[in-house]
């Protein structure tokens, strides 16, 4: 019995490395162990043994069995491995570009809109929004702004079509429509629909008729911001700027208050700051924003009593930042969308 | 404006402090300098006059002088070699001494040329940077004495400011009210100019018999003085030299004197030749329609009842604040003058300025308010100088209309307000210090309860200061706006979120910048023609500016697709394959006949893929489907195909690839496949374009959206059957999907188990199926939450589903 066995292992290790397919495979293996192979016949000589020598014989038999099945399980392996990198193909270059397209860039409007915003949502900020179509209330009468401002001149701001009417941009009365020239107008859209305190951020596109030129775009970005509470002081719309700055700009950031005008804000600042790192003669201040604090005439505007509150205003044109922080100079390329631009920010 | 340093420093004392500290001081008081220009001769050592004793030809060079020079009276002569030919011999010059060293740095230093010693060199007025005169060296003509140092000949050189001053202060809008603030700030004494004749005399009467304002409202007061006996001349030297530093021309000295005072007080003034006023009077009046005036730039200018004239009895002689004809102006042969000082209504000087499109230094300060109560002042001040440069004497007393406005005020002040609105410690004395240094005039007294308070009187020329929060502002600008100190953000938490609009916006925008799109930004305002094309003709009406400035840029966007169409040709144009490109913005749809703001998010993308070394197929239909479907699902807005709608009835969109989602006028709307063609031609593109874009009505998007609940999901085994169903070619998969989903679902609840999904997954059209009709092939799943289903039941139940299916519908089950 055991040569028997021996030659069935013999005649596995022979044949085996040789079949190149699991057909062949299953084949080869039916003949030792199927219902008619050689292995399968010798088991069934274990029944007339004497019963004496059949323990003996069954183990005999359970270890070629083991050996049998090793090779059968090597032999299967491999043809799987085989058949696998068969299905697979040849190997890659794995030097070769892929030919999918990679993912996709925000532009970098919006990566600096989010930087700025998110370093702003820390400090209690949450981003409010509102139509790019105003109207003359909402953009100017609410915000002080004197009845023969020359902001409001056709020549600086546009106005739509006079008989256009808007379903969803609400009108105080019936004033005019306009695109709104900065993201101020928000300020009284929000103070209108809530009670202090408020402090939002918002961020989005406004328009002024202007030649388009190297520093100018028809439309443009600002962040306006506004807190409303009590007790805001001068001295909290500093600490937050410095606080916004330095986040952006690194800690050696320093920010400067100059007096300036706006008729919504008094005091009215304009903000300068300076960094090492930036500016090209290394300490020289750079004109970034304006910023002031909320005037009692719009808190009247919007029923907050000045008595009670207090709050500040600032509002920062994203592309000017932009620009400063990644050294473009013309505000056009912003507007281009070339492949080449847009990637250099991903 | 422009500020010239010597000027200022007639009424404060500026001596010590350099020119970058007062132009830092004019920056911190909130007057942003734009320039600062040096003018003038700077001072410049060992650069004195000399006298030429004698030359000769260079023995070296055909173009040189060989010059002996004197600097000194009997002093001994210096060598100069000098390449200039336009001096004799006698002539008195100016010589730069070895030592001396010139405008630009230039060093004069003992040197040979060509072989002869050179001591010093003879100068042009361009070589001491005094003008472009550079045709020869400068002959001194009225012979100044040897050895007098050049700066005393030229006198001192001057810096020029130029400041931009903000709308709220027309106070500054004058030398004087620099200096003023410059006192204030370097806490220096403000000198106002002394008249030195007395007017408060006169001899004989005024040279007008009367003046008149027909309308108070828009001249409050008015007040004009009578010369006699002027000659009318070339200014003086330092007239002209004030005028010039500002970059005004002189004129002749009377009219230079009345913008002098112009430029020194704030207060315009107009002379006018007396001789010319006809009828005796000068009346302020509203203009005629049709009026019209050749004013002093020579230009004829028609004007409208809004614009208010000064007149005599005949015609109009000035455009009120504005401008003067040429009929009564100041000339040589002028000998008697009568002189307006006025204070007009801001807006209706602005009105008219605006109106002829006629700017000019006396209509820019009306605009934006004079002093109420300045024009006597400014009259004498003139008047004064009148009598200084031009002779004459004061006739008769000043004629008067109206008064001049009441306008002082006074404003109760506590300290401790002005620290809560600051939010630091700032002194009662510092407090007090800085408002007096801006001429206001600070009381100190104690309110009812006892608490101290300052009572501060406002001057005329202090219009924009009335509530005690302007008077922080000054007390802080005058301390030092960059003297805020530093502190901690002090944050208290509110109770409120991002608005849902940027929300949803992040959120889409990252759904398409991980399936490769990069977003751009395009202008808002697009051209008429895309425009009509593209959404019709009511639309090219409602989407117009009332005021565009570019015929491409005229509308209101309706669609981000045309921007994003731009960018990809924009792109091919320069050799690149365009990217898949987004854009997130508002646009604007008309929709019965009102125009709605919309939040939109479009894509779009070249629908084949960059060559490469490894082909990828087309982008189809269904990707843009996929992708509306999900920028729809982030504003939670279910969006299954079978809600889409074929178009077929668009020249925007391709026709059999494309499909629009909602009714085309509500709150969430999208659309999306093939572009046409035709649409495509303008941008020149080099092929098909898939693209799509979702609209949102903000409030839409606004609307408060509740936190989802869970929903339990069954642990038990799927079964699943498919069914092929034949229908017409034209019906939609969407709908036979649903009609199974519905019939399904009835039949399923009687078994009380669920019908999970219904899925399309063959499509076959042709052979053994009837002309004109396809298979469409479906898996259904069904599941219980209870238990495993048993094939018996499952069976029973999709025997019955396609029975009702037959019965209830045109649909056949495919066998």
């Amino acid at each position: 019995m055991e040569t028997d066995l021996q030659s069935i292992i013999a005649e596995a290790e022979a044949r085996l490395p040789a079949l190149d397919s699991m057909a062949q495979f299953e084949q080869f293996k039916a003949t030792l162990v199927g219902p008619n192979g050689s292995f399968t016949a010798v088991t069934k000589t274990i029944g007339k043994l004497p019963p004496a020598e059949r323990p003996l014989a069954g183990k005999l038999i359970n270890q070629y069995k083991t050996r049998l099945q090793a090779l059968f399980d090597a032999a299967q392996e491999r043809l799987q491995a085989e058949a696998e990198a068969a299905r697979l193909g040849p190997p890659v270059d794995v030097t070769l570009p892929s030919p999918d397209r990679p993912a996709g860039t925000a532009h970098l409007i919006t990566q600096v809109r989010e930087e700025i915003c998110s370093i702003l949502r820390k400090i209690g900020f949450v981003v409010a929004d509102g139509p790019e179509v105003e109207t003359e209330y909402f953009c100017f009468d609410a915000l002080n702004t004197p009845k023969d401002h020359p902001a409001r001149d056709l020549h600086d701001t546009y106005y739509t079509h006079p008989e256009t009417a808007f379903g969803n941009v609400s009108q105080k009365a019936d004033e005019r429509y306009l695109l709104r020239t900065h993201t101020s107008s928000v300020q009284i859209r929000t103070m209108l629909a809530q009670p202090p305190p408020v402090r939002i951020i918002a961020p989005g596109r406004c328009f002024r008729r202007d030649t388009a030129d190297a520093t100018h775009s028809a439309n443009f970005h600002q962040i306006e911001a506004l807190y409303v509470d009590k007790g805001v002081t001068v001295r909290d719309l500093k600490a937050d700027l410095d606080f916004l700055f330095r986040s952006l700009l690194g800690a050696d950031a320093e920010t400067r208050f100059r007096p300036h005008y706006f008729s919504y804000t008094e005091p009215s600042f304009e903000v300068d700051f300076r960094v090492g790192h930036l500016s090209k003669v290394g300490s020289e201040w750079m004109e970034i924003m304006g910023c002031g604090m909320v005037d009692p005439a719009v808190f009247a505007e919007v029923g907050y009593d000045p008595d009670i509150w207090s709050g500040y205003a600032f509002g920062l044109g994203i592309e000017r930042i932009a620009m400063t922080l990644y050294g473009i100079d013309d505000i056009r390329y912003l507007y281009q969308n070339d492949a080449r631009f847009l990637r250099q920010f991903a | 404006m422009k500020v010239s340093r010597n000027w200022i420093e007639t009424y404060v004392d500026l001596s010590g402090i350099t020119d970058a500290a007062i132009s830092h001081a004019l920056t911190m008081v909130g007057f942003e300098v734009e320039e600062v220009i040096k003018t003038g001769l700077p001072p410049l050592e060992n650069v004195v006059v000399g006298e030429v004793v004698s030359y000769e030809q260079h023995p070296n060079a055909d173009r040189l002088s060989v010059c002996q020079v004197v600097t000194a009276e009997g002093g001994d002569a210096r060598t100069i070699v000098c390449g200039a030919k336009n001096f004799a011999a006698g002539d008195r010059v100016i010589v730069a001494l070895p030592g001396s060293v010139l405008p630009g740095g230039f060093k004069i230093k003992e040197s040979k040329l060509r072989g002869v010693v050179s001591g010093g060199m003879m100068c042009s007025e361009r070589e001491l940077g005094l003008g472009e005169d550079h045709e020869g060296i400068a002959i001194l003509r009225d012979r100044p004495a040897l050895g007098t140092p050049v700066n005393d000949l030229y006198g001192g050189g001057d810096t020029i400011f130029d400041v931009e001053i903000t709308p709220n202060r027309p106070d500054a809008l004058s030398q004087m009210g620099i200096a003023r603030e410059m006192a204030a700030w370097f806490k220096r004494d403000l000198q106002y100019p002394e008249i030195q004749h007395n007017l408060s005399e006169w001899n004989g009467r005024h040279l007008v018999d009367t003046v008149v304002s027909d309308t108070p409202e828009n001249c409050p007061h008015y007040r004009g003085y009578s010369v006699r006996g002027v000659k009318v001349g070339e200014s003086p030297a330092w007239l002209k030299e004030r005028l010039k530093s500002i970059g005004l021309r002189p004129i002749n000295n009377v009219v230079d004197v009345t913008n002098f005072v112009l430029h020194e007080l704030g207060q315009p003034l107009h002379a006018f030749d007396a001789a010319k006023i006809r009828g005796g009077e000068i009346r302020v009046r509203m203009a005629g329609a049709g009026e019209s005036i050749v004013t002093l730039d020579e230009k004829k200018r028609v004007l409208d009842p809004g614009m208010m004239v000064i007149a005599d009895g005949e015609r109009a002689l000035v455009i009120a604040g504005v401008m003067g004809s040429v009929d009564a102006e100041v000339d040589e042969s002028t000998t008697d003058i009568f002189l307006e000082s006025a204070y007009f209504n801001p807006s209706t000087v602005r009105r008219a300025s605006r109106t002829l499109g006629l700017s000019t230094d006396s209509s820019y300060r009306f605009e934006r308010g004079v002093d109420p109560k300045g024009t006597e002042f400014a009259a004498l001040r003139c008047l004064d100088l009148i009598l200084e440069v031009a002779g004459g004497e004061l006739q008769g007393r000043p004629l008067v209309a109206g008064e001049a406005p009441l306008v002082e005020k006074e404003i109760s002040l506590s300290a401790a307000y002005v620290r809560r609105v600051l939010g630091f410690e700032l002194s009662d004395e510092v407090i007090v210090e800085n408002l007096r240094a801006l001429e206001l005039d600070v009381t100190e007294t104690t309110d009812d309860d006892d608490e101290p308070l300052l009572l501060v009187g406002i001057p005329s020329f202090r219009l924009d200061l009335y509530r005690p929060i302007d008077l922080v502002e000054e007390i802080l600008r005058i301390h030092g706006s960059d003297k805020v100190p530093p502190a901690d953000v002090r944050t208290r938490g509110l109770l409120a979120e991002d608005d849902p609009v940027p929300v949803y916006l992040r959120k889409a925008s990252s759904l398409l910048m991980g399936r490769g799109y990069s977003e751009v930004m395009n202008y808002s305002l697009g051209e008429a023609d895309v425009v009509r094309d593209w959404f019709g003709k009511v639309a090219g009406e409602v989407l117009t500016l009332a005021n565009p400035l570019a015929s491409d840029a005229s509308h209101l966007r309706p669609s981000l697709i045309p921007g994003l169409l731009q960018t990809l040709a924009f792109n091919a144009a320069r050799g690149q394959h365009p990217p898949p490109v987004f854009e997130c913005g508002r646009v604007f749809r008309e929709i019965n006949g009102a125009v709605y703001e919309y939040v939109s998010v479009a894509f779009a993308e070249m629908r084949d893929p960059a060559e490469g070394w490894l082909k990828r197929s087309p982008v189809d239909f269904y990707a843009a489907a996929r992708t509306a479907a999900d920028l729809l699902g982030a504003a939670g807005v279910s969006a299954r195909p079978h809600g889409f709608q074929a178009n077929l009835s668009d020249d925007v969109w391709q026709k059999g690839h494309a499909a629009r989602f909602g009714g085309g006028e509500g709150a969430q709307e999208a659309e999306f496949g093939l572009l046409a063609p035709g649409a495509l031609q303008r941008w020149d593109l080099p092929g098909p374009v898939v693209a799509g874009a979702v609209y949102f009505l903000p409030e839409f998007l606004k609307k408060p959206v509740a936190r989802r609940r869970y929903q339990p999901f069954s642990a038990f085994p799927a079964a699943v059957r498919d069914l092929a169903v034949v229908a017409p070619v034209e019906t939609p998969a969407g709908e036979i999907a649903e009609t199974l989903t519905r019939i399904g679902r009835t039949v399923c609840a009687e078994a009380a188990f669920d019908l999970e999904g219904v899925e399309a997954f063959d499509v076959y059209e042709g052979k053994g199926l009837p002309e004109g009709s396809r298979s469409v092939a479906f898996s259904l799943t069904f599941r219980s939450l209870e238990r495993t289903l048993t094939d018996k039941e499952v069976n029973a139940v999709f025997d019955r589903l396609q029975a009702d299916l037959q019965k209830e519908t045109p649909f056949r089950v495919r066998s």
